[in-house]
């Protein structure tokens, strides 16, 4: 048990140490938030204008987090075997388990600390003011999520090159986060964008905490479709990892 | 038996179509240092990979402290140095050394292993990716001992290092030697081979072909020559000359090859009155190292 507490709290040190996760989790998503709900407004009302603020809060949040649970843990995974440590983890006497669940919570309490900070941006920047359910099952909503991210992750994980796993994530990343909607609402897109981010993780996550923010519960397909993800991905990224084993 | 550490039994390890391990069989007890010795290619890093568990052997077994090397309780007693190992980075080389020391259940005091490796203040707050090449062999012989290990596998241990380094290391391996501890290690050099370990294991093209204490490999194997140079001709066929090994003649010069040259000298300077310029020579370490190589060649 300590092995893993210890684990744990290395990651979230390397996790806060890495500078692309400050850059990309951080200072991108708040710098966004004020380009695009205080430079730039295109609301006549107020209301909608403050409906705005909110939307484009949960925009950012699910914008940071997915990036984070993306780029790190796949990549890191690539690196690891790269550089021979995944080998070395071998002859020590803390279980391969251990190593990569503590990573995933490290990873999550990162997250929990992404998520307060950007929601606190959103209130000194632009008074978003919601009910305390609201704010809490949002920030629940973009935490357990981002489970079917790290699940991409690990997927990505299975790669041999870290560029090639950077590229791709990379690709990921920003490909699902522009045709999910995080960027720009998706009814400002052509239509035939429209339907490809109906069948994206990426909009069925940030699609929950837009729901929230309007009074109204998730709708069933987000949950279904997010679960069928992440079950999709771990079982393809525990078949190459078997596959690549037995060589 | 209880001081068994390392029992191979016929471990083979075929790659696709390369033979990299062929039927290498021996045993480590409690307290020896042992050199896998080999040129590069003979199958060294794939014999520790085998012996560690990190790979399945074509044929044969390996036992750690009689138990299968993968177990955690095996892990726990032992400490490894494998080649090209970058730990992970973000964290401080102390901040290393202090969490892979919680994965052991009796470490080695913080203190001892700096005292040990040679790490300075300073390397110990570097990051562990800004580290040098060197400084990065010693973070990760550090971690080798975290666990303050009963046994210690070292993979070409010195690859890398300068020689002030090198010599420190093995300063350091001979004191742990000295508190009974078990070591293991691979190398091309016969010359640390020779001075470090009191058994060789010599690997080559994937067999075992010597197997000793290293001083008897030495002088079995050791070429030691009495050359002189003579005015007249002299037909090898007539020189008879008691305990002898071989004869050749190179650039002008009779050597002959003997075990006792003292002997031999003597035996000369009483016979062949008209030699001179007499030289003895003493076979370097590599020209042994070769000599087996090459008698194994020839066998195969």
């Amino acid at each position: 048990m300590d092995k893993f507490m210890y684990q744990c709290i290395a990651e979230i040190k390397r996790a806060i140490r890495n500078p692309y996760y400050v850059f990309w989790s951080l200072f991108v998503p708040v710098c966004f938030y004020f380009i695009f709900t205080k430079v730039f407004t295109f609301n006549e009302s107020a209301e909608d204008q403050a409906l705005w603020a909110a939307h484009y809060l949960m925009s950012m949040t699910t914008f940071s987090v997915m990036g984070s649970s993306l780029m790190t843990l796949g990549i890191r995974m690539v690196q690891d075997k790269q550089q021979g440590f995944t080998k070395f983890l071998k002859v020590m006497p803390l279980p391969e388990s251990i190593y990569l669940i503590s990573q995933m919570l490290g990873q999550s309490i990162i997250h929990i600390f992404s998520i307060a900070v950007i929601f606190l941006a959103g209130v000194l920047i632009n008074d978003v003011s919601l009910r305390a359910v609201e704010w809490m099952s949002s920030g629940l909503w973009v935490l357990l999520g981002s489970a079917v991210f790290l699940a991409l992750g690990t997927l990505v994980g299975t790669m041999n090159k870290v560029e090639t796993a950077s590229g791709v994530s990379n690709i990921l990343y920003l490909g699902m986060a522009l045709l999910g909607g995080m960027w720009m609402p998706l009814n400002v897109m052509p239509s035939f964008l429209q339907d490809v981010a109906k069948w994206l993780p990426s909009y069925h996550y940030a699609n929950g905490p837009w729901e929230i923010i309007r009074g109204n519960w998730p709708e069933w397909q987000n949950v279904l479709l997010l679960v069928a993800y992440t079950g999709l991905f771990m079982v393809l990224s525990i078949y190459i990892r078997r596959k690549q084993e037995v060589v | 038996m209880d001081d068994m550490i390392v029992q191979t039994d016929q471990l083979s390890k075929t790659f696709k179509q390369t033979q990299a391990l062929c039927d290498v069989s021996f045993s480590v007890r409690q307290g020896e240092v042992i050199a896998i010795l080999g040129p590069n290619g003979a199958g060294k890093t794939t014999a520790i990979s085998l012996i560690l568990g990190l790979l399945k052997p074509t044929k044969g077994s390996v036992h750690i402290f009689g138990q299968d090397p993968r177990y955690i309780r095996v892990r726990e007693r032992l400490g490894v140095m494998m080649q090209e190992v970058r730990m992970m980075d973000g964290l401080t080389a102390n901040e290393l050394l202090q969490l892979f020391r919680m994965y052991y259940p009796q470490p080695l005091a913080l203190t001892e292993m700096i005292k040990l490796t040679g790490l300075s203040e300073a390397d110990l707050k570097t990051k562990v990716e800004k580290l040098s090449g060197g400084q990065r062999r010693r973070v990760n012989f550090a971690v080798c001992l975290a666990g303050n290990p009963d046994f210690i596998i070292l993979d070409e241990p010195t690859t890398g290092m300068d020689t002030t380094s090198r010599a420190m290391f093995w300063k350091t391996i001979h004191c742990l030697a000295d508190q009974g501890k078990t070591i293991l290690f691979s190398t091309h050099y016969l010359q640390e081979a020779d001075n470090a370990a009191n058994r060789i294991i010599l690997l080559d093209r994937g067999r075992k072909i010597a197997d000793g204490a290293a001083a008897d490999i030495k002088q079995t194997l050791s070429k030691q020559y009495v050359s002189f140079r003579i005015h007249r001709k002299l037909e090898k066929a007539k020189l008879d000359i008691p305990d002898i090994l071989s004869v050749e003649e190179r650039d002008q010069r009779i050597c002959l090859e003997t075990k006792d040259t003292d002997a031999l000298v003597s035996y000369i300077i009483q016979h062949i009155p008209d030699a001179y310029d007499l030289q003895i020579d003493k076979g370097s370490m590599d020209d042994v190292f070769k000599s087996l190589v090459q008698r194994s060649h020839a066998d195969g």
